[in-house]
């Protein structure tokens, strides 16, 4: 299934590739300026539930790699025995990230986008809203980037904080 | 003499209540397998809330929680205790039954000014929980009255020891099990603990209450116990002529509604009127109807 | 455990009232809210020494603080600790308040938790048994037997510092201050 799969993307789309792992998932690589043409072609091939949208920092290749995860219900006509998620693989620069949020396609993919655009610092254009999740404060460099160095932001931000009156005293 | 039954009913009647507090909670703590605080434990919480330094929200939230306290305290002083009842004139009955509903009136003063909406909810479920127990605590009441042609409540009292309990004669028992049935209820205690609910509405209209205000509020709550349970161990049981078999009667009743309190989840509100409007009310309905057609 | 000695009662009432009736504000912070149940159900029976969860801050007098402390619910906190009434006692609940814990280097934790709210005690574990609670409890039984545990004492007098440590890790706070300054 996956390999009849492989053979109608190479087919349709020029310059992707893929391979299969050992587990049978399939592994898919484009270059940002097609992710949603082939999102769109997945998920009218039954591919339609979008688990998740990850991200991986290649600091030493200058990339940030955006993953989609994707996989399908459960079809008791499916030979393929069992859910395998297939993957989705693509890399942008990591001066200037930049791709197409792919609401249109998947709208699940909303508060994961703005997850990563807080977290990777990568710009989702056409996303409704991205605005900070789960952090507080402005930083300058996006937390999750291995050159944000964790040690030295708690010591200037959090150790810097004065103590008050005596503290806790001891019994 | 007068005077002194005065302070001597309220002031019973709060410790009685108190000691309810504490005696629920040790049994509560009992039938779950532990040990549970001491019975003077409400004692030491109303001390502890009444030294804290509360938050005022107006007048009116003063006033409010002064007038359901104020409220409880007047119903005790109709209800004859044993032999001590200091407003044993006529027409106990009927102002008993007028000023129980003072009690969620003050509240809902005191929610409103609070500005929580846990609050409103809270006083719109107690005045929907009143609205479904009134009607066959209404329809007991009536019969009790019918058969003994007296709305005083010390004349019914006399009229049970000169005969028998009104529970154990004929058409009263049912008005008995209607009363039964509802009177955890008119007590707030599960099925019917809906009003209070700290794990769905932060404990509904008490939930800005800090300090004083919660003390007062604990203590209109040991009040209300014992009303619930001295009107009926007057009207069907017999009422005593000694507070100390009065207060035995009373702690029957207590154990058995702790016992309910015990065994039953929360209700919702939509369940407890549905069940409040079904089967007491029709029980007291046949009972009332029975009395008047069955006549002495 | 004094609490049957009538003639401590008699001398200071307050002071037993508050240190046997001290109910919890039932606020679940972190990972140690796991531990909070336990301890109030019937193995560990918490009710015996008059520890109650409280369903608002309105009527809890104790505050655990139980777990690391990130900075949405440092928020939170503050807001739900000034709205206990006085006096009240807070109590930093495992390794993350104390120094930040295993969160030492994350960057949305907060560190001392003591910077931001005054705190009476501490708990070390990660996380503490509930046996610890208890002995919490004890422990905080003979401060404020000594008159030791003023946290809320010294939130009044050190006010400004508090807020001024606060607005500078959370921004500009949307509540107005507690004490403002004449």
């Amino acid at each position: 299934m996956s390999d009849s799969l492989r053979d109608r993307l190479e087919v349709v789309f020029k310059d992707i590739s893929s391979e299969v792992d050992v587990d049978g998932r399939l592994t898919v690589h484009a270059n940002p300026a097609s992710v949603l043409s082939v999102l769109g072609f997945l998920k009218d091939d039954g591919y339609d539930y979008l688990v998740l949208v990850s991200c991986i920092d290649w600091i030493d290749e200058g990339a940030l790699e955006v993953v989609y995860v994707l996989s399908r219900y459960l079809d008791p006509a499916d030979t393929d025995g069992g859910r395998v998620p297939m993957l989705l693989k693509t890399r942008v620069p990591r001066e200037s990230p930049v791709l197409a949020s792919s609401i249109e396609i998947f709208p699940v993919a909303e508060p994961h986008e703005r997850e990563i655009h807080e977290l990777f610092g990568i710009r989702f254009y056409g996303h409704p809203r991205l605005t900070p999740l789960f952090l507080e404060r402005e930083y300058e460099v996006p937390p999750f980037r291995k050159d944000f160095d964790t040690r030295q932001y708690v010591e200037e931000v959090f150790g810097n904080v004065p103590p008050v009156g005596e503290g806790t005293q001891a019994l | 003499m007068q005077v002194l039954r005065l302070i001597l009913s309220p002031l019973a009647a709060l410790v009685i209540g108190i000691l309810f507090l504490g005696l629920s909670r040790k049994f509560m703590a009992r039938i779950q397998w532990r040990y549970g605080p001491p019975l003077y434990q409400p004692l030491i919480d109303i001390l502890r809330l009444f030294t804290q330094r509360s938050v005022s929200h107006g007048v009116v939230f003063d006033l409010g929680i002064i007038l359901t306290l104020a409220a409880s305290f007047v119903i005790v002083l109709f209800l004859p205790f044993g032999g001590l009842c200091p407003m044993s004139g006529s027409g106990g009955l009927l102002v008993v039954l007028y000023m129980m509903l003072l009690a969620p009136l003050g509240m809902a003063l005191t929610a409103g000014e609070s500005a929580n909406p846990n609050s409103s909810i809270g006083i719109s479920r107690w005045f929907i929980l009143a609205l479904g127990y009134e009607v066959p605590l209404l329809l007991v009441l009536l019969a009790v009255m019918t058969r003994y042609d007296t709305i005083s409540l010390v004349e019914i009292v006399a009229a049970q020891r000169s005969h028998t309990s009104s529970i154990a004669t004929f058409p009263l028992v049912l008005s008995g099990v209607a009363y039964l049935l509802i009177m955890p209820a008119v007590m707030g205690l599960r099925p019917f603990e809906v009003v209070q609910a700290p794990q769905e509405i932060s404990s509904g209209p008490m939930a800005e209450l800090g300090g004083r205000y919660l003390a007062m509020a604990t203590v209109q709550h040991a009040l209300s116990m014992f009303i619930g349970i001295s009107l009926f161990v007057n009207l069907l049981w017999g009422g005593a002529s000694n507070p100390l078999v009065f207060l035995l009667k009373m702690l029957v009743m207590f154990a058995l509604v702790l016992w309910v309190n015990a065994a039953f989840p929360r209700l919702r509100i939509d369940q407890a009127i549905r069940f409040l409007w079904r089967w007491p009310t029709f029980v007291a309905f046949v009972g009332l109807l029975l009395v008047v057609v069955i006549g002495d | 455990m004094d609490r049957n000695q009538l003639i401590k009662w008699i001398e200071a009432p307050a002071k037993m009232a508050h240190k046997y009736s001290l109910h919890a504000v039932y606020f679940c912070t972190g990972c140690g809210i796991i531990e909070i149940p336990p301890a109030i159900t019937a193995r560990w029976d918490a009710e015996r020494f008059g520890v109650l969860p409280a369903a608002t801050p309105r009527h809890a007098n104790l505050f655990l603080i139980t777990g690391y402390v990130s900075l949405k619910t440092l928020r939170a906190i503050i807001r739900t600790y000034e709205q206990m009434p006085e006096p009240k006692y807070s109590v930093g609940f495992g390794s993350c308040p104390i120094n930040g814990g295993m969160y030492w280097d994350s960057y949305n934790t907060i560190k001392h938790l003591d910077r931001y709210i005054p705190i009476d005690g501490w708990i070390a574990g990660c996380m503490p048994r509930p046996e610890a609670i208890f002995v919490a409890v004890t422990h905080l039984w003979t401060l404020i037997e000594k008159d030791m545990a003023d946290g809320y004492k010294r939130y009044r007098v050190h006010y400004s510092e508090y807020r001024a440590n606060q607005e500078r890790i959370l921004g500009a706070l949307e509540w107005p201050p507690l004490f403002p300054k004449e």
